[in-house]
């Protein structure tokens, strides 16, 4: 297939987004992400596609979901696929206003101010989904989106602290505008209003994941009930040490 | 009793016509949604009542038909009598024992219930000679208005079956394909894709299962053809069905029907039940080895659910969250599997096509859209009700000749087709054939079939504010140009409805409209600006008047109108200062009243109760 | 305000134990308790083996459910287009004026909830009013008086 003038190979079952990338083509993403399946709701990576057998007809998609085809020629950058992205990101400003990621993409395609009204008391959530995506391939759906259209919001159900929720952070730590905070204090970490105690390395006392976590991936994984008993560190130290692959300075420095 | 032959079929066929023949002469009660809404299930309980005590040569209680909708809502509660073929209009409880006794026993018309006609001001007894009807064609509507609701003794007498027992018996599922694509229908959804075409691919695809599924959401706002057809002939639904699902190869399928439905889902069970009895569905319909299961799916109440992937996912017990649908859902459906999806018209229009031929349909309407149409005809016109018509008929003989032509005889504004995803088109559009390509040429679209006419008090800002206010309420909220951009458009659309836009907001109108059709997810967001891009394309000049000399000539537009009292006109009955909320109007009895410009907000409730036309809207 | 849930069981048994049927086990619920208790979506949640989450996500999105009590005495007034202009929007300023709540509440006694529904498929007599089951024709600022008495 063909992107913007270039022929390149592409996989069967591969989305356009990755050979985009792979080119080095830069286009934003903001609901993609690898660990999850392709969303289709930024709308940011849209491309414009046409077939020799088109006569012509051209079509835009977004490229983290249309599946490569053979003989594709596809443009990235046309003034109508830019003019939508500014658009997009027009609109994503006047709903986040204070957000410095959005306010640094919309400034990468010359928007310094957004042309709408601003939406008051925004928390600057894009409604990515990208939280509540990761939240249930991790295996906890302890949060999701509540309502629709412009007041959707994302969040825990009934609004209380999520009961399936297990601190693991994987929502905080996937935002794409750092929207969802979290507390860690002394040995508790507090998210979504709800308070989870963290393992202490029983070897050297650094502080790990949640209990409630750890829990969890035992279940999930079939790990040993102690696994998350010691910190990954002291873990590869103990593995070292076990297969008696180290010198005896180093284990007198260990011990 | 299970039917397990086409003969066994043809003998029931016989006798049900034989015991509807007990009773040559038979009362019809109207039951379609408009006539309940005017309090016919009251007419029903009299008719009832009185025709159980009295005794009447050649007629008891069992005479008398709930039909679903008769089409001619304008004029209900109505009552007909056929063969005769007497239509009684606007029919009140103590009408009930005239009619039993005139009509029924002597077959005496009653002229005050006769429907008048406004051209002529001659009464008209035979509904067939009424211009409402005289024009129509009612295929998928064949049955409605006619026959018991729900009662498949009844259709079976009126040929149901039929088709389905040639289709299963006589025929092979790429048979029927074929039948269907000579037949050339149509999507009658509004999508407009073939038919015939959808069920072949979907027939070809070797992963199972393959799913049938029925899409009765029906949520354009202004539309309810659907609905007459699951309430008034529910039957004739399940038989499309059947025979879409024996030539996709299915042995599932799933009626979706909207929340705000009850009856429909009520009438549908009922028949799904009187089917299954008589062994025409579930395992070895007929006698043959094909196997079909219908179910019920109410919807939320979500208009995004009318979109195909959104309604799958609403089935499956999630949010109607649409997908892109680079892979289409002939393909990965219901469950990822292939699945067809098709409106309670098109099913409707199956059973005759297959019993028929699909070269019989083929004849009917125009070359690219064949067959007929159904069209709620609403709104400002005289005729309000629900009409169907052959394809290509022009919207003025649709408005005009079988309408009526608008109430009060104000002129015409617009004619808004296509719901939500439509647009509104202008006098001199009104040549135009209806049918699937003409309307959408012309910046509009046929739709569903809702058809809303507007006279010169319609403001089009107001319209194109209302229905961006709609589908903003109704957007899933997945994607930012629909749930982003529709909200924006809409915040706009009522700047320029308060006097408060500039011609620069109206130009970012047109560019944010370009792109949200361009980006959105679905159907909702790509047709989402239509409402405003028709109307500013045919009304530019009333967009401009609200935004450059703050005028709102239709009189609608609050923030820049005035309410003031004719002092000639006003004759101090005090109706207007009961309802206004803001007390603003001040009076005594038989004293002239005065508005408080101050405090009147133009709600338009007094306008509403003045019977001396004394309100003056400036 | 605590309800009995008595009746949840004969609703879960209704329906197969599957994800497929939230919706049909919630729109039960929402018709025996004139709205979705927290504790009847938490044992709903349980039932069907599906994440709380996703059970609220569902009574969140569609325009059947509500989270807190509903009045006795529904009124739904159609705000469907063919109701938009023939002014339905006057019948619903008069209605909320009349009961003294706005759109979406409920009176403070408990007998009404006001609300609005996009289109109830009875055009041709718009504008139209529903009062639970009943639906309403030709209603006006004049008329609607007489379904709140």
């Amino acid at each position: 297939m063909t992107i913007n003038g270039k022929i390149c190979k592409a996989e069967e079952g591969e989305m356009l987004l990755a050979v985009i990338r792979r080119q080095g083509i830069d286009i934003p993403a903001l609901c993609d992400h690898g660990a999850v399946e392709p969303f289709g709701a930024c709308r940011l990576c849209m491309v414009e596609i046409t077939k020799e057998s088109w006569d012509g007809w051209k079509k835009h998609v977004t490229s983290c979901l249309y599946p490569v085809e053979e003989g594709l020629i596809v443009q990235t950058h046309t003034d109508k696929v830019i003019e939508l992205r500014k658009t997009v990101l027009d609109l994503q400003l006047a709903r986040c206003p204070g957000s410095p990621e959005i306010q640094q993409l919309a400034a990468e395609y010359g928007i310094t101010q957004t042309s709408f009204e601003e939406t008051i008391d925004s928390d600057n959530c894009i409604l990515c989904g990208l939280c509540t995506r990761i939240c249930e391939e991790m295996g906890f759906a302890a949060i999701s989106t509540i309502g629709r259209g412009h007041l959707k919001e994302v969040g825990p159900p009934l609004k209380e602290p999520p009961p399936d929720c297990v601190g693991c952070l994987a929502c905080a730590q996937n935002c794409p505008t750092h929207v969802i905070p979290y507390e860690d204090e002394g040995i508790y970490r507090t998210i979504w209003d709800k308070k989870f105690e963290r393992i202490q390395c029983s070897k050297c006392g650094k502080l790990g994941i949640t209990k409630d976590f750890a829990e969890a991936l035992i279940k999930m994984r079939g790990l040993g009930e102690d696994y998350f008993d010691i910190c990954d560190e002291c873990r590869r130290k103990e593995t070292a040490l076990t297969m008696g692959r180290i010198s005896q300075w180093e284990r007198e420095v260990v011990e | 009793m299970r039917i397990t032959s086409p003969q066994q079929l043809e003998k029931l066929r016989k006798e049900c016509i034989a015991r509807l023949d007990k009773f040559p002469r038979k009362v019809l009660i109207c039951c379609g949604p408009g006539c309940l809404a005017s309090g016919a299930q009251k007419i029903v309980d009299e008719f009832k009542k009185k025709l159980k005590s009295k005794r009447i040569k050649n007629f008891s209680v069992e005479a008398m038909k709930e039909t679903g909708c008769h089409g001619f809502c304008e004029q209900g509660p109505l009552v007909v009598i056929e063969p005769d073929g007497t239509f009684y209009t606007k029919v009140k409880v103590k009408d009930v024992d005239e009619i039993i006794d005139k009509t029924i026993r002597n077959e005496e018309v009653i002229e005050r219930l006769l429907y008048k006609d406004p051209k002529t001001g001659n009464k008209i007894e035979k509904y067939s000679d009424i211009p409402f009807y005289a024009k129509q064609t009612r295929i998928a509507l064949r049955n409605v208005g006619k026959i018991n609701q729900c009662d498949i003794d009844e259709y079976i007498a009126t040929g149901g079956y039929k088709g389905m027992a040639k289709a299963l018996t006589k025929m092979k599922p790429k048979d029927v394909i074929e039948q269907v694509k000579k037949s050339g229908l149509r999507g009658r959804g509004g999508g407009g894709f073939p038919t015939g075409r959808k069920w072949e691919s979907c027939a070809v695809l070797e992963e199972q299962p393959h799913y049938v599924i029925c899409n009765g959401d029906e949520g354009d706002p202004g539309a309810f053809m659907d609905r007459v057809i699951m309430e008034g002939d529910p039957h004739t639904v399940l038989e499309g069905m059947i025979i879409a699902a024996y030539a996709v190869g299915a042995n599932e399928g799933y009626i979706y029907v909207r929340e705000e439905y009850p009856l429909a889902v009520i009438n549908l069970q009922k028949a799904i039940e009187q089917t299954t009895e008589y062994g025409l569905l579930g395992d070895g319909i007929l006698g043959t080895d094909f196997n079909f299961q219908i179910k019920i799916s109410r919807g939320g109440g979500a208009f995004v659910c009318g979109e195909s992937s959104a309604l799958m996912k609403s089935v499956a017990g999630e949010v109607g969250e649409p997908r892109a649908k680079y892979i289409r859902s002939v393909q990965k459906g219901l469950f990822d599997k292939p699945t067809v999806l098709n409106n309670v018209e098109s099913y409707a229009n199956v059973p005759v096509i297959i019993d028929r031929g699909g070269d019989w349909f083929a004849k009917i309407g125009t070359s690219t859209s064949t067959g007929t149409k159904a069209f709620s005809l609403v709104g400002k016109v005289r005729n309000s009700g629900l009409i169907e018509v052959p394809m290509g008929t022009t919207l003025r003989e649709i408005i005009y000749d079988i309408g009526g032509g608008l109430q009060n005889d104000r002129p015409f504004k617009a004619v808004q087709t296509g719901g939500p995803s439509g647009g509104c088109l202008p006098a001199d559009k009104l040549d135009l054939s209806v049918d699937f390509d003409t309307l959408t040429k012309a910046g509009s679209m046929m739709g569903s079939g809702g058809m809303i006419v507007m006279d010169d008090r319609t403001c089009v800002v107001d319209v194109a504010k209302y229905f961006l206010a709609f589908l903003n309420n109704e957007s899933c909220g997945k994607c930012v140009p629909c749930r982003e951009g529709l909200y924006q458009l809409h915040a706009l659309a009522v700047k320029v409805s308060e006097g408060r836009a500039t011609e620069d907001d109206l130009e970012l109108m047109e560019k944010l409209s370009e792109n949200i059709v361009l980006g959105s997810l679905c159907g909702l967001g790509k047709s989402g600006p239509n409402p405003f891009l028709s109307t500013v394309m045919y009304f530019r000049d009333e967009y401009l008047e609200h935004i450059r000399d703050k005028k709102c000539s239709a009189g609608v537009c609050r923030a820049l109108i005035t309410y003031e009292i004719d002092e000639e006109l006003c004759d101090g009955c005090m109706a207007c200062i009961g309802v206004c909320p803001h007390d603003a109007i001040t009076g005594a009895k038989k004293k002239l009243h005065t508005i408080d410009k101050s405090l009147c907000d133009r709600c338009g409730a007094c306008y509403a109760v003045c019977q001396r036309n004394a309100i003056k809207i400036l | 305000m605590k309800v009995d849930l008595d009746k949840l069981p004969e609703i879960f048994e209704r329906y197969p134990k599957t994800s497929q049927s939230l919706i049909a086990v919630l729109q039960d619920i929402q018709k025996e308790y004139h709205y979705l208790p927290d504790e009847a979506m938490q044992q709903t949640a349980e039932h069907l083996d599906v994440p709380l989450s996703k059970v609220y996500s569902v009574s969140t999105f569609y325009n059947a459910f509500s989270l807190i009590p509903r009045g006795e005495k529904v009124i739904r007034v159609c705000m469907g287009t063919t109701c938009h202009i023939r002014g339905a929007q006057q019948v619903l300023e008069r209605l909320e004026n009349e009961l003294g709540i706005k759109a979406g509440n409920t009176t403070e006694d408990g007998k009404y909830t006001l609300e609005t529904v996009a289109c109830v498929g009875a055009c041709a007599m718009a504008p139209v009013v529903a009062v639970n089951e009943d639906f309403h024709g030709h209603i006006t600022v004049g008329n609607c008086k007489k379904l709140v008495k």
